[in-house]
């Protein structure tokens, strides 16, 4: 969907006391929430101008913030997501980020 | 004023000294609740706006909610400041203009003032749950949103012209 630094994909023969150590490799996720206040058009364009999503996953996107509540715009990971969710900010745009559900 | 149309390095759109005079003081009210913001965290329990303007970055965890605050707030404040500071700076010749005044923008005063729009539109929709000017501020509210969605059209509008 979105350009993003790599995940280090999880090594299956690590054991778990190795995983986590690595727990801050665990994917976080920027979701976008829905609120009454701003416009369909400036939200799809804010995905497309910060994300680089194309046209119609920017709109595709906007939309299930509009009709559900909420999306996930970018996985990643968790310094990477807090730099999204603040650029949300800047926008105007309201979003958190929290772990990917496993 | 009839819209933002695209020029040579940015776009552009003529307003009257009225109009001018209404969006400068709104981005100057924004302007100084931003800074207020900055400097006193108590002000987003106190003021929903605020709390809209600046909201927290993470949902269901306190501790990390307040640690992002403690490191992010006061400088995220100061950029949306700088945003409605840059949006109140280029209406000023316009408001104190007696005729319409064309004023251009480059690609980044033009995202400036769509920020700074989009803060005024979510302080004017908690300021109308409460206040006593409720149509005065659902017409404002509308005007900027008009513009706002003006801005998009117009830098699509320039970015293909543009590629």
């Amino acid at each position: 969907m979105v350009a993003l630094p790599a995940v280090p994909l999880v090594d299956e023969s690590v054991d778990v006391e190795r995983r986590e150590l690595h727990a801050s490799e665990v994917p976080w996720i920027t979701i976008v929430w829905n609120d009454p206040v701003n416009l369909m058009s400036y939200v799809a364009w804010v995905f497309r101008r910060h994300f680089g999503m194309d046209a119609p996953t920017a709109e595709q996107r906007m939309m299930q913030v509009h009709t559900e509540g909420r999306a996930v715009v970018a996985e990643g990971n968790r310094e990477a997501m807090e730099r999204h969710v603040e650029a949300m900010h800047e926008y105007g745009l309201w979003a958190t980020l929290e772990r990917a559900p496993r | 004023m009839r819209g933002f149309v695209v020029v040579d390095g940015g776009v552009e759109a003529a307003l009257e000294p009225e109009e001018a005079r209404i969006l400068a003081s709104l981005a100057a009210q924004l302007s100084s609740l931003l800074g207020e913001a900055a400097d006193d965290e108590a002000l987003s329990d106190a003021d929903p706006a605020v709390a809209r303007l600046l909201p927290d970055a993470y949902r269901d965890d306190e501790e990390a909610a307040a640690e992002w605050r403690r490191l992010s707030r006061r400088a995220l404040a100061e950029r949306k400041g700088a945003f409605a500071s840059r949006f109140a700076a280029d209406l000023a010749d316009a408001a104190a203009a007696s005729q319409t005044t064309r004023i251009r923008l480059d690609e980044a005063g033009a995202i400036d003032w769509m920020r700074a729009i989009g803060d005024l539109r979510l302080v004017l929709a908690e300021r109308m749950e409460v206040g006593d000017d409720r149509e005065g501020m659902s017409d404002l509210y509308d005007w900027l949103a008009w513009m706002q969605d003006d801005l998009v059209r117009v830098l699509d509008l320039a970015e293909e012209r543009g590629a």
